[in-house]
């Protein structure tokens, strides 16, 4: 018996992939393998263009998906997100067009919105134990309505580039001459950051993937779960604030009515972000990735001339396919 | 050995039914090792229950530290320094050793946690301890022995003055107890009160100063392990009064015919090449510890579970059972010792219940014939003494007496010729137990075999014909029942590695 | 001799529709209020149009929710089948009642890959029929070039279908749908309560694995669920057209949410093992009046979604205190 101790981290034998997590470095090389392929058959692929429309379309659900990741590793789910989206945009949207409120205030109304809704999930889950997938299929419809009733069932133009009010595009997209610089993707990289440290060192990350382990060890830690539930949600509510304004400021309009599905693509990129289903494990920069491949889906199918609703199709298939390799390697550690 | 750190004195405790405690008391001295021992439901786990906080004690005084003291929680006991290392741990998987350590009460550098302090301050724990873990490896990748040490660091991390170990020894190999043993020993040295709950007749003269046996709820006496054989404390463990005299001669008809053969049956660590054989109207009694494999080996018999190998015959006729369903159809049934989980469904009437393993035969064209369900289940609501308003009453407002009754029914509807019976008479009343008795009796007389699983002592020599007796997986013994006595069980059962 | 006297539960379910019956009733005094000539047959024939179809998912999705699954494809996959079999009715020419065939066909496959995939590869129920949800979109719009399709009108070759829900008797109209309805809601609720397929739904969804132990293949009957429920949404699909005859792809979401709304109204326990076909009959009732009186009162559909959700989470908010307080 070794009575030696070996307490510095990274002396443990452990491979480099472990170390990057592998997952990670597997999904990694499926977004290569994805942007290679969509390049050697189709040569308007490789453009500087369609990089930056990859993007555009992968601020919104990557910011849901991160927000998402949260109630999925306490074994939860949020599905309120995607009409969330709209119904924040229409919400913030509806004040800045209609009722002249500054850009930057319909943005935080935004993000308030999406606290609230949050909020109200929490409740639902954490203090009234209802299922998750229930609680949010309700917010999820009620966020529909909401939307539609607010803005009175019209599409929301939130003021173009250019216009008065029109600076809040910029945020994700910077013109400066002719260069267009995807400024959103400096922030998604900073709130991924800012993410994983919530999840990994600060105690309410520490909690939600305590009480995703285990929620009896978890509450006889002496840890209130209740309000380990509500900063979940929470936080899946405001990056679904987030995503709204993300959303605004990359498509001329929002409509009522949309949304629904996009929580789907939020979802399914976590998972394939090596997020489990049955709570516990996920990690920010997994989520990313995972978003990544769905969003390169997106964009490419049209150049190999699929149309674009073979994304609906994919985005189910690569879903039940994530499931089931989670559901997999689930089922290898209990015969370990 | 130091002073009284714990006294408990007079602690009673009853729930509906039961008296689970009676008349308690219990010592424990600063640095000494407590061996508690019983058979199983002799209150042993409640009596730590109520120290804990986790019951609250009808009457009687637990006086710690020099103070009288009343936990209302865990959590409470736990801050106070008294720490259980249960059996099951009950740790966070996914994440790190440090950080299920202290989980809960993290160091905090401002917003973000001090996780490089906490794996310093685990590293050293672990090293007071003199055990090689790394405290940034996840708890999941740990062995079983490794995680209870985790367990053990985090009782020590709390400033434990007591610490309770539950069977810490059952799941751990050879190497891992040692240990554990040493750690132990080193506990000691601190001085802290260690009470040490073990089936393992072989450790209480290793590791234990001292030994308190309980029976029945009550405290039968401490022994001075140095000084005490192994007959001595099974002596007390079992000198239980037998209310009815104990079968003394098998019931079994000379030459009657083998109905169930297994031979060599392997599935998981708890299963390891069992082989053995029940015939016509034998009851065949499966004694052993907690843990000893009796329910896996039934499980694997029954397809509840898949087996690694190993050949079953049915009327000498070689069987494939993969699932339950075959098993069913080749006339056997399984009463499962968790009733609530794998017995009854609690949301649907009695009538439903009872027709469940062969409604086939309750089928009139394509309708479920509910005249001749409720008048089948009646008649044996009626024989069975099931104490139910009607046939359509749900399982769930039934006692548990009756719900065992009810999943009796079922299989005695199905006609099954071979049952398992995984602890019948778990938790439910006398007057339930002893229709029970008489039903086997009966059911044996028809012809029918019958395996029972039990870890009560009187109950296996009161009803078995023979009697297997597993030991870690392994079949330890055979006895007839002329041979047999709750002494010569126990050391079977107690054979150790 | 043993007595079999009726027990305390039948007189709760029964106790309950006679509530949800008061809510129907005093919803429909509200409307007949507050709304301009709410009371007209018409009305109530307009209601019954979406009755019909909402009728025949929720009935379908009740046997799952039995066994304590959910299904959350069932809107998309009726809109799915309506599309398809339109498109071959109007594009390729085929025969009107293959048509009809077809559209409960592919019902049954959506069904049958959910209920597998839930069976027998362990999928979370809500995850598979999310997918399947998304997959029917895409797939119906793929098929149709994400045009939409009407089906003929009444008066129009092969329009004789539409009299399926309502047939012109002198000057009035006869609900032939709900007829139909009551007629399946009927054999349902024998399926549910009288045969062995009801009978092991509903144990599966209180305590699969004690059904797994008295020898039942359990699987196939979790899967079973999944079917039944496909085909319905299938056959709600002929009836949602023969109502509004116009489908548009990428539609069709809010109907599941609708369709289990009125089943947890109905007294169908989101845990399972408890489920009330009268009761789901009634929801979709309650449903029905709601969204025509919503209407009537010059809200927009909108609001509909709004109070649903509340329903539903008033619904499963007492179903989760009622089994709280019986442990």
């Amino acid at each position: 018996m070794s009575k030696k101790i070996q307490n510095t981290p990274g002396s443990s034998k452990k491979s480099i992939i472990q170390r990057l997590g592998g997952q990670n470095v597997v999904v990694l090389l499926i977004v290569l393998a994805l942007l290679a392929f969509f390049s050697i058959t189709s040569p308007n692929f490789r453009k500087y263009s369609t990089i930056l429309s990859i993007l555009d379309y992968s601020y919104y659900i990557t910011l849901i998906a991160i927000g998402v990741t949260f109630p999925l590793i306490t074994g939860g789910v949020d599905l309120s997100i995607g009409t969330g989206l709209i119904c924040y945009s229409l919400v913030g949207g509806y004040l800045v067009v209609y009722q002249g409120w500054p850009v930057w205030l319909g943005m935080i109304i935004c993000v308030l919105a999406g606290a609230v809704i949050g909020l109200l999930n929490g409740i639902l889950i954490g203090i009234m134990n209802l299922p998750p997938f229930l609680a949010t299929l309700c917010t999820m419809m009620m966020t529909r309505g909401l939307g539609s009733i607010s803005s009175k069932g019209l599409g929301i133009p939130w003021p173009t580039a250019g216009t008065e009010g029109g600076w809040f595009r910029t945020i994700f997209k910077l013109n400066i001459g002719d260069l267009k610089l995807p400024l959103g993707f400096l922030w998604i990289l900073l709130l991924v950051a800012l993410m994983s440290f919530v999840l990994n060192h600060t105690k309410t990350g520490r909690y939600i993937i305590a009480v995703g382990c285990n929620k009896e060890a978890t509450r006889l830690s002496g840890i209130n779960i209740k309000t380990v539930y509500i900063k979940a949600y929470i936080i899946s509510g405001i990056f679904a604030g987030l995503a709204s304004i993300a959303y605004s400021a990359i498509f001329a309009s929002v409509y009522p009515g949309t949304g629904a599905g996009f929580e789907l693509e939020g979802i399914g990129g976590a998972i394939i972000g090596g997020v489990s289903m049955t709570g516990g494990v996920g990690s920010i920069t997994g989520t990313l990735l995972g978003v990544f491949i769905i969003c390169i889906l997106k964009t490419g199918l049209p150049f190999i001339g699929l149309q674009a609703n073979w994304q609906q199709i994919i985005t189910g298939i690569v879903l039940i396919t994530a499931v089931l390799i989670d559901l997999n390697r689930n089922k290898k550690k209990l015969i370990r | 050995m130091g002073d009284l750190i714990l006294t408990m004195k007079g602690i009673d405790k009853t729930f509906p039914g039961v008296h689970a405690l009676d008349n308690v008391d219990f010592e424990l001295y600063r640095g000494e090792v407590h061996a508690l021992m019983g058979e199983n439901g002799a209150g042993k786990s409640t009596l730590m229950k109520v120290l804990t906080g986790i019951y609250k004690k009808d009457s009687g005084t637990i006086t710690y530290d020099g103070n009288v003291v009343e936990f209302t929680s865990p959590r409470e006991a736990q801050q106070a320094g008294i720490v259980i290392v249960h059996q099951e741990l009950n740790f966070l998987g996914h994440l790190t050793v440090a950080q299920n350590i202290f989980i809960g009460r993290e160091y905090m550098k401002g917003k973000k946690i001090d996780d490089a302090r906490m794996i310093e301050e685990a590293a050293k724990l672990f090293q007071r301890m003199h055990v090689n873990i790394d405290p940034t490896e996840k708890m999941s990748n740990l062995t079983v022995g490794k995680q209870q040490m985790c367990e053990i660091a985090k009782a020590i991390s709390h400033d434990a003055k007591i610490i309770v170990f539950d069977e810490p020894t059952a799941a751990l190999t050879e190497t891992e107890v040692e240990e554990l043993f040493d750690i132990i020993r080193d506990l000691k040295k601190k001085d802290i009160g260690i009470i040490y709950i073990t089936h393992r007749m072989d450790e209480v003269k290793v590791i234990t100063d001292r030994v308190s046996v309980m029976r029945d709820g009550a405290y039968v006496g401490t022994l001075i392990s140095k000084d005490s054989t192994k007959n001595d404390i099974i002596n007390l463990m079992v000198g239980r009064v037998i209310y009815e005299d104990p079968k003394t001669k098998s019931m079994v008809p000379e030459g009657a015919p083998v109905v169930l053969k297994v031979e060599n049956l392997n599935a998981g660590r708890f299963v390891q090449n069992v082989s053995f054989e029940l015939r016509k109207g034998e009851i065949l009694g499966f004694a052993g510890l907690m843990g000893s494999g009796r329910t896996e080996t039934a499980r694997a018999i029954f397809g509840a579970d898949p087996k690694d190998s190993g050949d079953i015959y049915i009327n000498g006729n070689k069987v494939d059972i993969k699932s339950p369903k075959d098993a069913v159809n080749n006339g056997i049934g399984y009463l499962s010792e968790d009733r609530k989980r794998y017995g009854i469904v609690v949301q649907r009437d009695v009538a439903e219940n009872s027709t469940m393993a062969c409604l086939d035969n309750f089928i009139n064209g394509i309708f479920i014939d509910k005249k001749k369900e409720d008048s089948e289940t009646a008649k044996y609501v009626e024989s069975l003494a099931i104490k139910t308003p009607s046939v359509d009453q749900l399982v769930v407002d039934l006692s548990g007496g009756n719900q065992q009754k009810v999943v009796l029914t079922k299989w005695l509807v199905r006609n099954c010729d071979i049952l398992i019976f995984d602890e019948p008479t778990r938790g439910i009343d006398v007057g339930a137990k002893s229709d029970i008795y008489k039903l086997m009796n009966e059911l044996v007389k028809e012809g029918k075999s019958i395996i029972m699983i039990s870890s009560e002592l009187p109950e296996v020599l009161r009803m078995s014909d023979r009697i297997v007796v597993m030991c870690e997986g392994r079949k330890s013994g055979e006895l007839s029942i002329e041979e047999a006595t709750q002494e010569k069980i126990m050391h079977l059962a107690t054979m150790g590695n | 001799m043993y007595q079999i006297k009726q027990n305390p539960l039948i007189k709760k379910i029964g106790f309950n529709r006679i509530v949800l019956c008061l809510v129907l009733l005093i919803m429909y005094g509200f409307f007949a209020l507050f709304a301009k000539n709410f009371v007209s047959y018409n009305r109530l024939l307009s209601a019954m149009n979406y009755a019909y179809f909402l009728g025949f998912l929720a009935l379908g999705v009740t046997f799952v929710i039995a066994t304590g699954g959910i299904d959350f494809s069932i809107g998309p996959v009726m809109f799915c089948a309506a599309i398809m079999s339109g498109y071959l009715l109007t594009h390729y020419k085929w025969p009107l009642w293959v048509c009809l065939i077809t559209s409960i066909v592919i019902g049954m496959l959506y069904g049958t890959l959910n209920g597998y995939l839930v069976a027998y590869k362990d999928v979370p129920s809500f995850i598979t029929s999310m997918a399947i949800m998304q997959m029917s979109k895409g797939i119906a719009s793929v098929f149709t070039k994400a045009q939409s399709v009407s089906w003929p009108q009444l008066a129009q070759e092969n329009g004789w279908y539409r009299n399926l829900i309502k047939i012109k008797v002198g000057n009035t109209y006869l609900p032939i749908g709900l007829f139909i309805l009551l007629g399946v809601a009927i054999i349902c609720s024998i399926v549910l309560n009288k045969t062995k397929i009801g009978r092991y739904f509903l144990c599966l969804g209180s305590n699969k694995e004690a059904v797994r132990l008295s020898g039942v293949d359990v699987k196939k009957w979790q899967m079973l669920a999944y079917i039944i429920c496909g085909t319905m949404a299938g056959i709600a699909a002929i009836f949602f057209v023969a109502a509004y005859t116009t489908v548009q792809p990428g539609y069709g979401d809010q109907y599941n949410n609708e369709a289990i709304a009125g089943c947890v109204m109905g007294g169908t326990s989101m845990a399972g093992g408890l489920a009330s076909i009268s009761g789901t009959f009634i929801g979709v009732m309650i449903i029905s009046i709601l969204q025509e009186g919503i209407l009537a009162i010059g809200l927009n559909k909108n609001y509909q979604l709004v109070i649903t959700g509340l329903i539903v989470i008033v619904a499963v908010y007492l179903d989760v205190m009622s089994r709280r307080r019986k442990n």
